[in-house]
């Protein structure tokens, strides 16, 4: 086996940078927010005016300023040391936060500002942000602060739970979007289907942007016209757009026109490219003759007609000039990512040119769910825009407070600010806090505007350490929404060309969420607010130098107005949303290949981030331009620039989603798969496996499976019991699963060691034979070696954490104590004994007061032995009150357990067969581990795990690891020298080592049967194979009954595992019995095991319900002595309808009928039985 | 019809012996009860292992079941064990391993009090009987002076604590592995490898060469002197038919015949150390026989007699 196949996979002890890599976009996220996004946001929060018509002064300019995040802390103390740690916060059950103050300012009039400063509560911080006390800590650190080594942060302890922001994708923001949807029509009389639509993130001045955003739709209407929608209070407005384009600018119609009929100019038609037809001029007459009809002329008349109109919904407009109102509506809900009004006239035209070119079809429109229009949410984002909101909110009610408190009669001191203040708290300013905590402990807004969010539900999830791959892949997935789930439509869930290399194509889970949850692949980044060097970008200046590079490039400036030429002989080029030019089509190649070595280059300001979407000219294709994107929040992942001599080592660029589609990027094979000469690659991927996540990339030789088995390997891996924690002491998890002997698989990929799955391996090398042995494999069963299981492979343990909160009860003075009456293995402050064992039922704790003798007990559920780990108690009150416990179950493979090797082989284990029994090779001697049945090979063609077995087997016999990456003939080899060498295929590499070592090339081995000593007929194909064990378990699944509860009212059994129900025998099985003909067996499970009832019937009345026993006198009956039996009295019955028991007959029946009769008796319906002698 | 006895005599030669390694020949006997005394070496051979363990104190980072699954995998020293009584059958003790019949007792007593992590192993475990204590690794690998300390139990670091009592008893392989004496036992059928010195003078070297490189196991060589292939170890063949598949494909079936002696096995022990590997056999020939007479005697044997006939008389050995 050559050396290369083991090198690169030796693990590397103690480098967790690449997987604090995969976690880096949440953590910069709540970073800016902390460092910069809640200062921006809070200083653009719109100040409020109160007047006071009584002392004639205005308070005005209430705003925020000067936000301070501290770090978490505990209450109460008041000592040095008083820092809250993350681990504290886990076992107390309490959230991980950190106070955040603010100065409110008042201003009186003109005088001088006063501020004040507010406590806005406890806010949650995240784990190894900066405002965490793990950031920066060094393993050892960590592992001293009770932490895991490997601690990657990244999510919120909300009340001892960790909670992890889930990231939702959004619509591109910036990026006017040609969409179709039906629902459009029903907007309005002559709408259309067909609009544009953009997503404008809110910036103020120096570029600064409070990551709120606003949608705004170009409409298109049948009568050639359009209109523009825009959102104000949570309702659509629609205005014609000749009104708004004129009211952005003193202008005249002859310039509009020229502007939106400047893309079709003659001689170009259905030429490539072109985008504009002769109907764009007749459309652009429409648009102005609406504007004439109205009788506007000039900006101003524009504007008062705006204001005038949307004066009722404008918020503290209600006595401004319209004039003022028409500039507020321009300003703060129209294209809210500009702050100039000729930047805005410009995008409206270039959007105007899109829907036009959508109608007339000579462009196409864009996917909304391609991800190439897409952008995703981090919790950074969302807390800062949930924020806004409720700080608005707070302000608002402030105001309504001091304006109640100032119309009554006995008024306070409206000139001091402490008065003031006094009445602004009774809205207590530290709620704000709060409802952001309760937006992540429950992942739900609680909004009205819906914040330009199509969801309320579902924004954070608990990330379960179940083992480490379930819980690394929380922080990896994107969700495309809720509102998709409910979808019937399935074109959302789509596995898109665009997605390559952003998303995995592979680890998205099965069923209900099936391609809406995806998960980014491994080197898929997110672009944030902070440059490399860890400093926060200033758009400004970026974008200054870009567009300082443009101009030197050709572009021709747009400001103040567009040049009058379009597609195709020049293309617009957009900054983050704003038209700054165009550059004629024959130069733009140069210009985007200029710019993209600027890029790379860590001389220029260009940021390695920047977007470059080009999009060429083309017959009908998307609407040609160049969007240039800056913006955070956008997926990037890293390509190698081949047009760049890599010598400089700096060939490495980060591409967008966007920029992507129009790229040419080759694999690295060497070969040009399949490309046209016309397009040669402009860009080479790094490593083919690039397009898979994490988890998918550590299926060994994934490229030589049938691709759904390696989808459901994404599943199990993530279920698998595993190496969950290393800091399980300190931890009060509600259940942990914890595998005792794990492994680390001989066959891995160099993902494994990249991201030290070592740490946390999650199963164990078995040696599995394919054989059909007893029969107990077969129907992807597998049989144990007994042996195996008892010398410790795969034994395993539940931890599970029972936490007593003494003060939740109502009864004050609860704690813990053990009475000398109560149970004498609890010991002597009412806990349990840490190693003791329990049964099921018996108490784990006892409680009482100090006042009454009893005491109470709390008892274990389930019917499991479990041995009592960990007690651990809140000492911070006098008296014990609040302790955790920690029990662990015993988890060792019995039958009924569920296995999966790492190639979507999964099954259940049907025997634990004995080791003498097993078959046994005469060489080696070696019994397998596990059978399993060769059927499982054919129809689901894992030929991975075949290759796996191989591998291992070698590697096990030369003592070395081996590389399963996939896709490594993709590669293109190091060393020229061996590419030629070596066309040896992948088996007969594997086949050789084996050969050398005295064993079959092809992995069979001869060996015989246990129980006959004689050779088996066949060769066996044997070797290890890593294993992983589920934690779907039986002892967690399995329902026996032969007797027990019964529900009151039917008397038939109860439902439910827990409470030792039944399993229901429904319609389906009775189908079956009858179908049958099987009439005793149907008796036996409908009516004599469920509820039998011999019941008393008036045959003369026929009811079932009239029956009443009488009470027989009880007569004096002597009791003779022992043995004799008292004679028993007959029972008496009585019909009250017919007041005689003469007719009373018993008959048997389900119970269940007689409750139906009398259901029918409370609906005035008589229910009669007609008995006869069964004849 | 003339008398007819089955009888056989089994031949044993021993090839090569150590204490923890046998290899031996048997012979004249048929595979069942080749396997048999396989199957009885694995499951059936009793030794003695920790089976009870009561933990005092254990500050460790194991819990307490993976230590005391731990201490039960240790191999004890056995020889005993032939001896012992099972405690479910000790009439002289109430069942709890206290006596001397049926179980040993040990103690571990450990506690960290240094910087260095200090491991706890099988050397740490104090036996009240001489004769079953943790088998020694260097004794048998005949190695005084290395540093190897045992089986590894449990590291501590400082302030971690374990003490507990455990009780070891007899058992045997079928109820738990860890009382199985055997690491492995295996044999394989003798193979007769007939090679037509005919047809191979008439092959080119290089036929002959790869023929001889067919084999994964080197089976065959060429005689530096003659240039024939010869079988150099007959042994070494696995029975995987490389070489007839090679000799197929060349057209030259029937080059090279190999069959398995029906009657004739090799054996090869390895045991845990709990008891010698010649200890092991001689004790599973013994237990072989106690369920052979246990069969003999039993009632349902005479039955059988008369279902069976003479037959029945062979299956007693007669």
């Amino acid at each position: 086996m050559s050396e290369k196949r083991q090198k690169s996979v030796c693990p590397a002890w103690g480098n967790y940078k690449e997987l604090q890599e995969l976690v880096r976009h949440h953590i910069e996220s709540f970073d800016y927010m902390a460092a910069r996004g809640l200062e921006v946001m809070m200083e653009n929060i719109k100040p409020v005016k109160i007047y006071d018509p009584a002392t004639d002064t205005t308070l005005s300019h209430i705003l925020f300023v000067n936000p301070k995040l501290q770090l978490p802390q505990k209450e109460r103390f008041r000592t040095k040391h008083n820092a809250l740690y993350p681990f504290e916060c886990r076992q107390a059950k309490i959230s991980y936060t950190g106070k955040l103050i603010a100065d409110v300012c008042f201003q009186y009039d003109k005088k001088a500002v006063i501020r004040e400063s507010f406590n806005f509560g406890q806010l949650p911080i995240m784990l190894k942000s900066s405002l965490c006390y793990l950031r920066g800590a060094d393993p050892k650190k960590l592992v001293s602060l009770k932490e895991e080594s490997a601690e990657l942060g990244g999510y919120f302890v909300l009340n001892g739970l960790e909670r992890v922001a889930r990231p939702l994708i959004l619509q591109k923001a910036n990026y006017p979007m040609s969409t179709v949807r039906d629902s459009f029509r029903d907007r309005r009389e002559g709408f259309t289907d067909k609009a544009v639509v953009i997503r404008c993130l809110r910036e103020f001045q120096s570029s600064l942007t409070d990551q709120s955003s606003l949608t705004v739709k170009l409409y298109y209407l049948r009568n050639g016209s359009a209109r523009l929608g825009f959102w104000i209070q949570g309702r659509e407005y629609l205005v014609p757009v000749g009104i708004v384009l004129k009211a952005f600018i003193e202008t005249y119609d002859q310039e509009i026109y020229q502007q939106l009929t400047s893309c079709n100019s003659d001689g170009h038609e259905k030429g490539k490219g072109a985008v504009g037809s002769q109907l764009v001029g007749e459309r652009a007459k429409i648009i102005l003759e609406e504007v004439r009809d109205l009788s506007l002329f000039t900006q101003d008349d524009c504007l008062r007609h705006i204001g005038e109109h949307f004066k009722p919904v404008m918020e503290g407009f209600e006595n401004e000039e319209p004039l003022n109102v028409g500039h507020a509506v321009l300003k703060n809900y129209i294209f809210v990512h500009l702050t100039n009004y000729d930047d805005k006239f410009n995008l409206l035209i270039f959007m105007l040119q899109k829907l036009f070119s959508l109608i007339d079809q000579t462009s196409s429109l864009d996917n909304p769910d391609a991800l190439q229009n897409q952008e995703v949410l981090l919790p950074g984002h969302i807390i800062t825009i949930y924020m806004k909101e409720k700080l608005e909110d707070w302000l608002r009610k402030a105001k309504k407070l001091v304006q109640d408190e100032l119309a009554k009669p006995n008024r306070f001191n409206f000139l001091s600010v402490p008065d003031v203040k006094k009445i602004i708290d009774r809205n207590p300013s530290s709620q704000i806090s709060s409802a952001v905590e309760n937006m992540l402990k429950t992942g739900r807004l609680a909004t009205q505007t819906g914040l330009d969010l199509h969801q309320r539900a579902g924004l954070t999830v608990q990330a379960e350490r179940l083992n480490y791959l379930r819980f690394l892949s929380f922080f990896r997935a994107v969700h495309r929404g809720a509102t998709f789930a409910g979808l019937r439509t399935t074109s959302v869930r789509k596995l898109l060309p665009e997605s390559w290399g952003f998303l995995c194509p592979v680890h998205t889970p099965d069923g209900e969420p099936c391609g809406l949850l995806n998960h980014m692949t491994y080197c898929c980044r997110v672009t944030s607010f902070f440059d490399p060097e860890g400093g926060v970008k200033d758009f400004f200046e970026i974008r200054k130098s870009i567009l300082g590079v443009l101009s030197g490039l050709g572009m021709a400036p747009s400001f103040p107005r567009l040049a009058a030429s379009g597609p195709p002989q020049a293309l617009s080029v957009l900054l983050d949303g704003r038209v700054v030019g165009s550059i004629r089509s024959s130069e733009v190649e140069k210009v985007v290949s200029k710019l993209r070595r600027l890029k790379v280059s860590a001389a220029s300001m260009i940021p390695n981030d920047l977007e470059v979407g080009y999009v060429p000219l083309s017959m009908g294709g998307a609407y040609p331009g160049l969007f240039l994107f800056t913006s955070p929040s956008r997926f990037v992942r890293p390509v190698r620039n081949i047009t760049i001599p890599p010598e400089d080592g700096r060939d490495i660029e980060l591409i967008g989603p966007f920029e992507q589609v129009f790229m040419e990027i080759r694999c690295p094979d060497g070969g040009n798969g399949g490309r046209n000469d016309a397009f040669p690659a402009t860009h080479e991927e790094i490593h083919p496996t690039a397009m898979l996540s994490v988890v998918a990339n550590l299926t060994p030789w994934s490229d030589h499976n049938q691709s759904p088995r390696n989808m459901y390997q994404c599943q199990m891996a993530k279920q698998t019991m595993g190496y969950s924690l290393q800091a399980l002491r300190y931890r009060a998890d509600q259940k942990l699963y914890h595998l005792q002997t794990p492994q680390t698989p001989i066959v891995r990929t160099s993902t494994y060691a990249k991201y030290c799955i070592d740490e946390y391996p999650t199963g164990t090398n078995a040696i599995v034979a394919v054989l059909a042995y007893t029969g107990y494999d077969m129907e992807d069963a597998m049989i144990l070696n007994k042996s195996s299981v008892e010398r410790g492979m795969c034994h395993g343990t539940i931890y599970q954490t029972e936490t007593v909160d003494l003060t939740e009860d109502r009864t004050a003075g609860q704690m813990f104590m053990r009475s000398s009456k109560g149970p004498k293995f609890l010991d002597v402050d009412g806990l349990p004994y840490v190693g003791q064992i329990l049964q099921p039922d018996e108490p784990y704790c006892s409680f009482g007061n100090t006042i009454e003798p009893k005491t109470r007990v709390f008892k274990r559920k389930g019917s499991e032995t479990v041995v009592v780990d960990y007690v651990a108690v809140d000492t911070k009150k006098k008296k014990l009150q609040k302790a955790n416990i920690r029990f662990r179950h015993p988890r060792n493979p019995i039958i009924g357990d569920k296995f999966s090797s790492r190639h979507g082989q999964k099954g259940v284990c049907s025997q634990l067969w004995p080791d003498i029994d097993m078959p046994f090779s005469g060489a080696t001697g070696m019994r397998p581990d596990l059978i399993i049945n060769p059927h499982a090979f054919p129809s689901r063609m894992t030929i991975g795990m075949l290759l796996e077995s191989l591998a291992a087997k070698g590697g096990a016999l030369n003592g070395k690891f081996v590389d399963a990456t996939p896709f490594a003939s993709s590669v293109k080899k190091d060393d020229a020298g061996c590419t030629k060498s070596e066309p040896k295929s992948l088996v007969d590499d594997l086949g050789e080592a084996l050969k050398s070592h005295g064993f079959n090339y092809h992995g069979v081995e001869v060996l015989y049967s246990g129980v006959y000593g004689t050779e088996l007929t066949c060769e066996i194909f044997i070797g290890p194979v890593y294993y992983q064990r589920l934690r779907h378990m039986v002892s967690d699944k399995f329902q026996v009954r032969s007797t027990g509860v019964v529900d009151q009212v039917t008397r038939q059994p109860i439902k439910g595992r827990k409470r030792g129900g039944g399993i229901r025998f429904g319609e389906m099985e009775r189908d079956a019995m009858i179908a049958h003909g099987a009439a005793y067996l149907l008796h036996d499970r409908l009516h004599t095991c469920s509820d039998y009832h011999i019941a008393d019937v008036c045959s003369i009345c026929g009811s079932v319900l009239t029956t009443t026993f009488i009470q027989p006198h009880k007569k004096m009956v002597r009791v003779g002595g022992f043995g004799q039996v008292p004679p028993q009295n007959p029972k008496k019955v009585l019909c009250q309808a017919c007041k005689t028991s003469k007719g009373m007959e018993t008959v048997a029946m389900p119970y269940v009928f007689k409750y139906l009769a009398s259901e029918l008796a409370s609906m005035n319906i008589k229910m009669t039985l007609n008995l006869s002698d069964g004849a | 019809m003339e008398e007819r006895s089955y009888q056989r005599k089994p031949v044993v030669k021993i090839r090569e012996m150590k204490d923890d390694y046998m290899k031996f020949e048997l012979r004249n006997t048929d595979a069942s009860v080749a396997n048999a005394l396989r199957r009885v070496m694995i499951a059936e051979v009793p030794t003695v292992a920790i089976d009870l363990v009561e933990i005092e104190v254990n500050s460790s980072v194991l819990n307490d079941e993976f230590i005391a699954h731990r201490l039960g995998l240790i191999p004890l020293t056995s020889e005993r064990a032939m001896s012992m009584r099972f405690s479910r059958d000790c009439d002289a003790c109430d069942g709890d391993g206290q006596c001397e019949y049926c179980s040993v007792e040990f103690h571990l007593r450990a506690k960290c009090v240094v910087d260095q992590t200090l491991d706890v192993t099988s050397k740490d475990l104090l036996s009240s009987d001489h004769t079953v204590v943790p088998v020694d690794f260097n004794e048998i690998a005949g190695d005084e002076t290395s540093e190897q300390k045992g089986v590894m139990i449990v590291k501590l670091r400082r302030g971690q604590e374990l003490r507990l009592r455990a009780i070891a008893r007899k058992g045997i392989g079928k109820d738990h592995a860890k009382w199985s004496p055997a690491a492995t036992v295996t044999f394989m059928y003798e193979p007769e490898i007939n090679i037509n010195e005919d047809m191979m003078a008439r092959l080119s070297l290089e036929d002959k060469q790869s023929i001889v490189e067919s084999s994964p196991t080197k089976v065959f060589d060429i005689d530096p002197t003659t240039q024939q292939v010869v079988v150099v170890d007959a042994e070494a063949y696995t029975y995987d038919d490389e070489v007839i598949k090679k000799l197929e494909s060349m057209g030259k079936t029937g080059l090279i015949d190999i069959k398995a002696k029906e009657d004739s096995f090799i054996f090869t022990v390895e045991t845990t150390g709990a008891v010698k590997a010649s200890q092991l056999v001689l004790n599973a020939i013994e237990i072989l026989k106690q369920k052979l007479d246990a069969v003999r005697l039993s009632d349902d044997t005479v039955e059988a007699d008369d279902q069976f006939g003479e037959l029945g008389a062979h299956m007693r050995g007669g």
